[in-house]
């Protein structure tokens, strides 16, 4: 098949009844008979339940159903399965659920709520990861040597919930070499929201022994899978539907109130509607992780970086979730990019006493790529050498070696770098519009990757000449199941995208998938549609080789129709086709699946890490001018450029819009986002005049630049577009700014006060005394390794 | 006691506490869930219908102070089904992502181009402001606003 028919600015089919209000995200939703369910959410942590009474909930009139932990005994995690539904004799974080009802109102609910007895004897906190590392810092999890281990490797120990290294070469020796100048810097990052405009939300009910959760979700799967575990059902009585998503950034990577919804549909026997208020998203965001970096570096006069050491310490908040998994990608962000001789890392989840943390597009692989391009700007300012020309000098490129000693495909950040180059010189410099104010300028480079994992499609191809697909995944908001997968299958079969049906997804229907997120929707729901489609097709040309008297290999496919190849009107329609096809055979189907192919990492030096290399990696090259006002630290971009590989482009303009929308949460995050915690571990920003997310004023228009042609397994070449482009934002202003106002930038957000703070010199140093100076003595004590 | 309100040039009767938003009404009883109610604050612009021809959030309104008056949400701007013109620019610009935020944007944007039928870029910029997107970054709106000024210029 021709891939270029596959590519094209195809439009979205939702957007009709997005603009006119009539598409039915959850929230939209109801049933007839349905109940409104409330969740008891705890005001302070820690603390040990002393009592718990529901009594007087469950005998107010028009409630049908109260639920606490008493209900759902399992335990669930990513890793290590840590987290019970609601909290059993410990409160661990602010907010954690303590009992939820079912009521005929949602004023029944709440009445319900308030009317629970519950009595606590508040514990000493660990609510910073300062706090948790101490000595004798109280235990988050006082059980937890008698924890499931749902992933062996992990080096785990008190409140450190998972410690994942990398050790490669010989690091002591390369920080010893006379001819090196080592270079240290230190970071500390706060948290940022989602803020998705629909909150998570779900409809459940009971129906035939069988649960159906309607849900806002990203991950059909797993909100099956965990139901299943915390309610101790069998999975397969649990089925996921997911009508259209408002939104999900990662927040909704994750199961969520569907188990509670599900157990008050049970115990009620009626359907069961549960949605977060905005405040309770607040409270219990699934935010981007807090974290504190120490990153060291040997690197020769001559810009060869020998060594690299680094410490990271990533907050998962009460329970590991998915920072136990992220501690993973620390070594492919932080330690990626550039070629390094040796490389020691140590990336530690900490349990503290706050609401859990989670996914959130690029993960910690946004503000990794932040304190390694500080930390580029370090080393180039300390050898003398042009920041530039160090990056240039040592990006990957083919055949060198990732941080796990993987060996690296094809050339992209080096050519992309070019192309950025050739872009700025092809237009004037904005220095002039910033004034009298301080301008500052800088390009930066990212390495993300494809979460890829499996994914099935079945596709059903009816004797009308339409088509129907039906996989797990849910559209989100990226528009990858409105336009890619469409596409992909129209290309193979010969169809218009238009005549594409997708599926919504439903676990009953469709086979496993990991979710949607992860920059994965196109490549491994593409791949398995695809190859779902090339199942289809030859089907067809096999009946089509009969009907036209023609070999297989001489027929093509395009326009609805299948002709001799060369000669218009030749052939027949699709649907004649498939219509033979069903007397013949009956209705024409094709399956498909997809999943990593491992790829090879050097032996022994990744441990604790759920990946060992990047199967499907992304790069992009950012560039930045900003103007900061010296009276008032107030940064304004002046201009925004990204230079993104994408594999092969199959929606070029959905892609610039993505990449205009993850810039701009960038912004945010880099310029204002920021949530922060008080002494008892609450967080501060409980809504949208606290959080400050990024307005029309506070954007620029980005320019794109697709880099296609890098290596990828994904289908017709293509990589996930919709989540890199946050990944360097924050990287490239905060390089842009340091280098404005000539001072290390070590936090973010880099609002008016903080910046202006480091102006005026009165900006304390980012000092982490919990990480000890010596990297070893950062890293548990491990059984030495069989080899 | 009875508040009679009118929406979209339908009348209708609600017993429900004056001091009810009017978000809530709209979607819970009447099924007019274009209306988004994300921060009922007044800060997203989500909820937000015209009254009497302006825009307001409808997640601080009572219904006591929208009763008798003109109220028109983002169901009535595409009646019949037919997109409106701003609405179908969108469409073919392919801006929308999740969607949550469009319906109070095109509500409100609906409102500004019938005062400013051929504004700057900074003009529809200021006017998105009391209307946040989490997905799009906005520039690609703004474009498809203006085109669409353009358009209707040129054709009228
Ligand atoms: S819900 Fe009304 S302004 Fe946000
Ligand atoms: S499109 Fe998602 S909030 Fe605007």
């Amino acid at each position: 098949m021709d891939a270029s028919a596959a590519v094209m600015n195809y439009p979205r089919r939702d957007a009709r009844d997005k603009l006119s209000g009539r598409t039915r995200y959850t929230v939209d939703r109801s049933r007839p008979g349905m109940l409104h369910g409330a969740i008891l959410r705890a005001q302070a942590a820690p603390a040990r339940i002393v009592r718990l009474d529901v009594s007087a909930a469950e005998a107010t009139p028009g409630v049908r159903a109260v639920i606490t932990g008493r209900d759902a005994p399992g335990l669930h995690g990513i890793g290590v399965a840590d987290q019970p539904l609601f909290a059993i004799d410990l409160i661990r974080h602010q907010a954690e659920p303590l009992a939820a009802v079912a009521a005929d109102t949602m004023e029944i609910a709440k009445a319900a709520l308030a009317a629970i007895r519950i009595e606590t004897e508040p514990l000493p906190a660990a609510v910073t990861m300062e706090q948790a590392l101490r000595p004798d810092a109280p235990l988050v999890h006082p059980d937890w040597t008698s924890y499931e281990v749902l992933f062996e490797g992990g080096g785990r120990s008190g409140n450190i919930a998972w410690e994942a290294t990398v050790v490669r070469g010989d690091a002591e020796a390369a920080f010893s070499r006379p001819d090196v100048a080592i270079v240290e810097s230190n970071f500390r990052i706060g948290r940022q929201n989602h803020l998705a405009f629909e909150p998570r939300a779900v409809i459940a009910s009971y129906e035939d022994g069988r649960y159906h959760i309607e849900t806002s979700t990203q991950v059909p799967w797993t909100v099956r899978n965990v139901t299943a575990r915390v309610l101790q059902i069998p999975a397969s009585s649990v089925r996921v539907t997911v009508p259209p998503v408002g939104g999900g950034f990662g927040l909704k990577f994750d199961c969520a109130l569907e188990p509670f919804a599900a157990l008050l549909a049970r115990k009620s026997g009626r359907p069961v509607k549960l949605v977060n208020s905005r405040q309770e998203e607040m409270l219990t965001c699934l935010c981007r992780e807090n974290a504190e970096l120490r990153i060291r570096s040997a690197v020769t006069g001559d810009g060869e970086i020998v060594g690299r050491e680094a410490v990271v310490l990533m907050d998962c908040g009460a329970y590991g979730g998915e920072q136990i998994f992220l501690t993973t990608m620390t070594a492919h962000t932080l330690l990626g990019n550039y070629r390094l001789g040796s490389v020691k890392l140590v990336s530690r989840a900490i349990y503290t006493h706050t609401a859990p943390n989670g996914a959130f597009r690029a993960c910690n692989g946004v503000y990794n790529t932040f304190a390694l391009e500080r930390h580029t700007d370090e080393i180039a300012a300390r050898i003398g050498m042009d920041p530039l020309a160090f990056r240039r000098r040592n990006v990957l490129g083919a055949g060198d070696l990732g941080a796990t000693g993987q060996v690296f495909e094809g050339d992209a950040l080096g050519p992309m770098l070019d192309r950025m180059a050739a872009v700025k010189a092809s237009r004037p410099s904005r220095k002039a519009q910033a004034g009298r104010r301080l301008y500052g300028q800088a390009t930066t480079v990212g390495t993300w990757f494809v979460f890829v994992g499996p994914s099935a499609a079945t596709i059903n191809l009816h004797s009308d000449g339409s088509a129907s697909v039906i996989t797990s995944g849910v559209e989100i908001g990226s528009g990858t199941m409105v336009q890619a997968v469409p596409q992909i299958v129209a290309a193979e079969l010969g169809l218009r995208p238009e005549d594409v049906i997708v599926r919504a997804a439903d676990t009953d229907a469709a086979g496993y998938d990991v979710g949607v997120g992860g920059g994965r929707t196109t490549v491994s729901l593409g791949a398995a549609s695809r190859a779902a489609a090339i199942e289809v097709r030859r089907k067809l040309l096999a009946v089509a080789s009969q009907m036209l008297q023609t070999p297989a290999e001489k027929l093509e496919l395009r326009d609805g129709r299948i002709e001799i190849a060369g000669i218009r009107g030749s052939g027949t329609t699709i649907a004649k086709v498939a219509q033979r096809a069903q007397e013949l055979l009956g209705p024409l189907s094709g399956v498909g699946a997809f999943t990593n192919s491992p790829v090879v990492s050097q032996p022994g030096c990744a441990r604790g890490h759920f990946i060992e290399a990047l199967e499907i990696p992304i790069f992009a090259v950012h560039d930045c001018e900003v103007a900061v006002e010296p009276e008032t630290g107030h940064v304004e971009v002046l201009s925004y450029t990204v230079v993104q590989d994408v594999g092969r482009a199959l929606n070029p303009r959905a892609i610039a819009s993505q990449i205009q929308g993850g810039v701009a949460q960038g912004l945010g995050y880099a310029l204002h986002e920021e949530i922060t915690l008080d002494e008892q571990g609450r967080i501060r920003q409980t809504n949208l005049e606290t959080y400050r997310v990024p307005l029309a004023t506070d954007v620029v228009p980005v320019e794109i630049h697709l880099h296609e042609g890098a290596p990828s397994r994904g289908p017709l070449g293509a990589k996930g577009a919709g989540e890199v482009p946050i990944l360097n934002v924050a990287a490239t202003v905060g390089c842009a700014v340091a280098r404005a106002i000539d001072r290390r930038v070590e936090q973010i957000p880099l609002t008016p006060p903080r910046v202006l703070a480091m102006i005026l010199d009165k900006a304390p140093a980012v000092r982490l005394p919990h990480i000890a100076e010596r990297w070893e003595d950062n890293v548990l004590p491990r059984p030495a390794r069989k080899s | 006691m009875s508040i009679s309100l009118t929406i979209n040039g339908e009348t209708h009767a609600t017993n429900r506490d004056p001091l009810t938003p009017l978000v809530d009404v709209l979607r819970d009883d009447l099924a007019l869930t274009g209306a988004k109610a994300v921060c009922r604050e007044g800060f997203c612009g989500a909820c937000t219908v015209l009254m009497d021809g302006q825009p307001v959030v409808s997640c601080l309104l009572p219904i006591a102070s929208a009763a008798g008056r003109d109220i028109r949400t983002v169901e009535a701007l595409s009646d019949g089904g037919e997109l409106s013109p701003l609405q179908k620019a969108l469409e073919q610009h392919d801006v929308v992502q999740c969607g949550m935020c469009f319906p109070g944007m095109t509500v409100a944007l609906t409102s500004f181009l019938a005062s400013n039928p051929n504004p700057t870029r900074e003009q529809v910029k200021q006017s998105l402001v009391g209307n946040i997107c989490r997905c799009t970054g906005y520039e690609r709106i703004i474009d498809a606003v203006l085109a669409h000024a353009q358009a209707m210029q040129g054709g009228g």
